[in-house]
């Protein structure tokens, strides 16, 4: 009797868990000719402070400036706190936006804006990042970003 | 010496923790596992479903921050404190019941496998495919690892008599046995001369019976029964894995079910304190057998090869073999393989060649220098237990680490999983670096030192004055390991997969 019971009881809250995570309300960037490109100094990416460059383009090749923009880095295993960012203010297309490597390994950063004409869409980029920890990083976030950066990832 | 001329044994210990208030209650009651299978058999569902249709983003997924990150580390820490509390609540073996009634040979597992070997590949294999397949970083594979388990649990159970998944198989049991060997509780009796005269020996038997039995405990004045007790339905299996509870000394093969104690009708089976080193620095509770010592000594050095497949030197030997193994793949065999083969060569070396080498040499070298007739089987039993601590340390070490540094990720991991925001902004690292260094060397130092107690007192106890000679190969190879070991957790951990090694050798995956 007990093991029916159960046996009921824990299919029907199965059933109910699986309906549980809530839909994701992004559509890859590319579904409605969005592109968003990504890239970041130093390159390669290297432990500790970093420059991340989001460029935002709509379908007919012009930048958008007025997105909000969420990016969060996180590594390809568990445990690692994601790194979590923000920025609403692109400049001919481009966000500026300071990061942290916290640990060496493979990263992944995913991307998420909401566009002015309220779309929200979403693009994934990955990076491997050298465990050993550059010192010249420590003041890297805080510079002008004058120096030349490389193109680093695409979305996948 | 057979189980049948085993002496009876009583623990030195008084306090038994069956016999609290509450809590003994709670565990003796006849569904108390169950208090602690429920709980765990609800997070393996959501694990497994979070694998099946949640992000596979191993950051963001319940299967793999519960099941690398959560789960490991607070099986170490319990079994350090407490004991092998999560084969008590084992999930997998709730089918077992089911798997019971559906049995229709209950054959006894076949003689040749009755030993560790099995054990130890079951441990070699997962380990292996931890790095092969990267189940780490794989939400949907670590899934279908929990669901191998259920898989396996109910069909060994349903084809033979006994436990033989847990005692024989499973690599999560294993681990757990092989390290509440130095855990401060242990099964044992009250008083072994009512098991002497016991009739029923409930504790290995059961107490259970389709129809009611009675049994006569003794006789009194006119031939008439004086105490009975009953076999029924109501009753419970005995032990799973065949231990006998007056005659256990050892944790390993224990699952901590608690039958034993619950089918006792003498309430006789306790639960004991005991000092974490009792087991370990005591000969006869080992047995002196092959399997059992490379068993230790190779999941001592499991442990410190699963924290070598993090660090950078890894990645370039990845990258030398991969090179010099590229002529496979100009055979045709596909990157995937030659990958399978290069780890199987790195991990084969660390985790089964080295180990049995180095005890192979250490008790070589005993065996010349002092004057002994034992044979290298015996040398090696006698320090095996040794191993325990210096392994233990390092896997201690090690999942530690990843437990402390993320054990707040199972928060918004979890409130995502029920539709919920998941707020990543509360997350903080509740001990600072360190801190954390502090732990992770701590531990290492701790059951290195540990280690070469037992060993010296193993040494001690076999060969007299010779004791010091005979403890020297030994101390060498526990020093190397602590190296080793301090090594590796002093690097800086990149965690990433293998496949972009294989790159410079031309195999592009």
């Amino acid at each position: 009797m007990i093991s029916r019971l159960s046996t009921t009881i824990l299919l029907a809250v199965m059933l109910t868990l699986a309906a549980c995570r809530a839909p994701r309300p992004a559509q890859p960037a590319s579904d409605i000719g969005v592109t968003m490109s990504l890239s970041v100094a130093p390159n390669p990416p290297q432990v500790g402070n970093a420059t991340l460059v989001l460029t935002i383009m709509d379908e007919d090749g012009q930048p958008i400036n007025d997105a909000q923009v969420n990016i969060r880095g996180d590594m390809n295993h568990a445990g690692m706190q994601p790194v979590l960012r923000d920025s609403s203010t692109g400049r001919e297309g481009d966000y500026t936006i300071p990061f942290e490597w916290t640990m060496g390994g493979d990263w992944f950063i995913v991307v998420t804006a909401d566009l002015p004409d309220g779309l929200t869409v979403e693009e994934e980029f990955e990076f491997t990042v050298d465990g050993e920890m550059m010192m010249d990083n420590i003041d890297m976030a805080t510079e002008e970003m004058d120096m030349p950066m490389t193109e680093e990832a695409s979305g996948s | 010496m057979s189980a049948n001329q085993t002496p009876l044994y009583k623990p030195p210990s008084q306090f038994d923790v069956l016999r609290t208030p509450l809590l003994g209650s709670a565990l003796r009651w006849r569904y108390g596992r169950l208090l602690f299978q429920v709980p765990l058999v609800i997070v393996a569902v959501l694990l497994t479903i979070d694998g099946f249709i949640g992000p596979q983003r191993a950051s963001q997924n319940l299967a793999t921050v519960g099941a690398w990150v959560h789960y490991r580390g607070l099986v170490v820490l319990v079994l350090l404190l407490a004991g092998n509390l999560f084969c008590m609540g084992c999930p997998f073996t709730l089918p077992r019941t089911l798997a019971k009634r559906l049995s229709i040979s209950g054959k006894r597992f076949p003689k040749v496998v009755q030993n560790k070997w099995l054990a130890i590949g079951g441990l070699f294999l997962i380990f292996f495919l931890y790095e092969w397949l990267d189940l780490w970083a794989s939400p949907l594979l670590t899934a279908w690892v929990i669901v191998a388990y259920f898989v396996a649990s109910f069909v060994l159970e349903a084809l033979f008599k006994e436990s033989v998944f847990c005692k024989y198989v499973c690599p999560l049991g294993t681990f757990n046995f092989v390290h509440a060997t130095a855990s401060p509780t242990q099964i044992g009796v009250h008083n072994p001369d009512v098991c002497r005269t016991c009739v029923g020996k409930e504790c290995i038997n059961g107490s259970y019976a389709a129809q009611p039995i009675i049994l006569i405990d003794s006789i009194g004045t006119g031939g008439q029964p004086d105490t009975t007790h009953e076999h029924n339905r109501q009753g419970v299996l005995g032990c799973g894995t065949d231990l006998f509870a007056p005659q256990i000394k050892s944790n390993m093969d224990c699952t901590l079910c608690l039958d034993c104690a619950r089918a006792c009708p003498h309430n006789n089976v306790g639960l004991f304190a005991r000092s974490p080193l009792k087991e370990l620095t005591d000969e006869t509770a080992w047995r002196r057998r092959w399997d059992v010592v490379f068993l230790v000594a190779a999941l001592a050095f499991m442990g410190i090869t699963n924290a070598f497949g993090m660090v950078p030197p890894v990645y370039g030997l990845i990258e030398r073999m991969a090179n010099a193994f590229a002529f496979l793949s100009v055979w045709g065999l596909p990157p995937f393989a030659v990958e399978g083969v290069v780890l199987l060569v790195i991990f084969g070396t660390g985790n089964l060649l080295l180990p049995i080498g180095l005890v192979l040499a250490a008790a070589w070298i005993t065996q010349r220098t002092v004057s002994t007739q034992d044979s290298l089987r015996e040398i090696a039993a006698t320090f095996a237990p040794a191993f325990v601590p210096v392994g233990f340390g390092v896997w201690l070490s090690h999942y530690l680490f990843h437990f402390l540094i993320g054990i707040w990720t199972i928060v918004p991991v979890t409130q995502e999983f029920f539709g919920f925001r998941g707020n990543y902004g509360l997350l903080g690292v509740p001990v600072d670096s360190p801190m954390l260094a502090f732990v992770e060397i701590g531990f290492l130092l701790l059951g290195f030192g540990v280690s070469l107690y037992i060993a010296q007192q193993a040494a001690i106890r076999r060969y007299r004055r010779q004791g010091f000679i005979a403890f020297l190969p030994w101390a060498l190879v526990f020093l190397l390991m602590m190296l080793v070991a301090l090594w590796i957790m002093g690097m800086p951990m990149e965690m990433r997969g293998t496949e972009a090694f294989f790159a410079s050798a031309g195999i592009e995956f």
